[in-house]
């Protein structure tokens, strides 16, 4: 049997052929490419928690060689849902922890990390992405005028119970306490509900480890 | 055939590997129908990724790989391919490429990959990589269709090239990341790394194309006796 290029088995034969070819070598790449691309994924994690413990990195290193430092620097543990990452020194001293945190922002995910001191009471730095809130106003809690008055902070009130509270006005903090964004209420709201849920889940988790 | 070649230096000898069409198509491609300065295509991207210099020579690669390419498969596909489907499987080698060339980048330059964002993608729409394909690689050889692409690919990548090093120079004072105009004596101009940087710089620049070009198109379309 002939085909004419008009008809319409033709058509589509030409279109299943080209279309599983051209899905071929796209799956082939993709899988091939797979482990740099995860990598890489990893290592924009890793910079993440590195920056945010204090480990100097060099920002131009590649991912295998940033896999390598954090593997060296940094120890994993999980404690229910909690996983700990404690930057851990040549002695074996643990220098800085720090854990995930997550939630719900005003527009969108918030996602970050909150780094304490060894005594797993003193907020030692803290980041947030936060893409989706309004630059300017919610997007302002990623800045470092935000970021810079949690350190030194702790996640205990003075009663003792696990608490970090995002406050609004003007004037001093508790050391439990910082200012919301002016303008960003409601952003500073979902922030504030973030801290809390994760301060309460590290008390629970660490409760033995405190000092 | 509606290939708007502008022969250069009288006719070329026949025969060679691109049957005497090699060069002009080539300078065609280049600069004297180059794509972004004088048919104004792909003036997104064009915009939007030439920040620094390194991002528009990067997305220029991008396009001599795409369009060179998907001209020489488009080319030897010509003959079998069934009419009906011609702008769907144009589509479907374009993107096939410009996946690819994502997917390595993605592997390979993480942080390039992340700079250019969407643009990469969005080179399956850019007008130029479509456009040769629908006006010269379905009308001719697939060598010639070769050069066509890879000529056109080029010319983005120098037009880039040029609104990148005027850009990152102007806002940052840098090239390709190194300071050239030290930080005290020069005065950082921060607009020229926003959007309208770039439109004034492609402005100067697309002038600057006509003002070099049009006596030559002019005596062409007298030769040929025809509007250029």
């Amino acid at each position: 049997m002939s085909l004419s290029r008009t008809s319409a088995a033709y058509n589509v034969i030409y279109a299943v052929v080209l279309g599983t070819a051209c899905a071929g070598i796209l799956t082939a790449g993709s899988s091939l490419l797979a482990p740099y691309r995860e990598a890489n994924e990893r290592a924009d994690e890793i910079r993440d928690v590195l920056g945010i413990l204090g480990v100097p990195f060099e920002p131009g290193a590649s991912s295998a060689d940033l896999i390598a430092l954090f593997e060296r620097n940094v120890q994993r543990e999980q404690r229910g849902r909690l996983t700990l990452y404690r930057q851990v020194d040549a002695d074996g001293r643990v220098r800085a922890v720090a854990v995930p945190l997550a939630g719900r922002g005003l527009w969108g995910p918030i996602r970050g990390w909150l780094a304490l001191e060894p005594d797993l009471k003193t907020i030692r730095g803290i980041t947030f992405q936060a893409p989706d809130e309004t630059p300017g106003f919610g997007g302002e809690i990623m800045k470092a005028p935000f970021r810079d008055q949690f350190r030194g902070k702790t996640i205990y009130g003075p009663d003792g119970k696990p608490a970090l509270r995002v406050t609004r006005g003007e004037g001093p903090t508790a050391p439990n306490e910082v200012h919301a964004v002016s303008g960003a209420t409601l952003t500073s709201g979902k922030v504030d509900q973030i801290l809390n849920d994760l301060v309460r889940q590290i008390a629970e988790e660490t409760q033995a480890d405190v000092r | 055939m509606s290939v708007d070649v502008v022969q250069l230096g009288g006719a070329c000898p026949a025969g060679g590997p691109c049957g005497g069409k090699g060069w002009s198509t080539f300078v065609g491609g280049l600069w004297a129908n180059n794509p972004i300065t004088i048919q104004v295509l792909g003036i997104c991207s064009a915009l939007a990724v030439t920040g620094r210099l390194s991002n528009a020579l990067v997305m220029g690669a991008a396009l001599v790989f795409v369009t060179a390419l998907s001209n020489l498969l488009l080319s030897l596909l010509r003959r079998t391919m069934p009419r009906g489907l011609r702008l769907v499987i144009e589509m479907t080698v374009i993107s096939t490429f410009v996946i690819f060339f994502d997917q390595v980048l993605k592997a390979f330059y993480p942080s390039m990959s992340k700079e250019l964002g969407p643009y990469v993608g969005l080179i399956i729409t850019n007008c130029i990589v479509m456009g040769r394909a629908e006006a010269f690689a379905l009308q001719n050889p697939p060598l010639v269709a070769l050069v066509d692409g890879a000529a056109n690919g080029m010319g983005y990548a120098a037009v880039l090239a040029a609104i990148g090093l005027v850009r990152e120079l102007l806002a940052y004072g840098q090239v390709l990341g190194l300071t050239v105009l030290p930080e005290g004596w020069y005065p950082r101009n921060l607009l020229a790394a926003q959007a309208p940087g770039a439109f004034i710089v492609l402005g100067f620049l697309v002038g600057l194309f006509y003002l070099l070009r049009p006596r030559q198109v002019e005596a062409d379309a007298a030769k040929a006796g025809g509007a250029p």
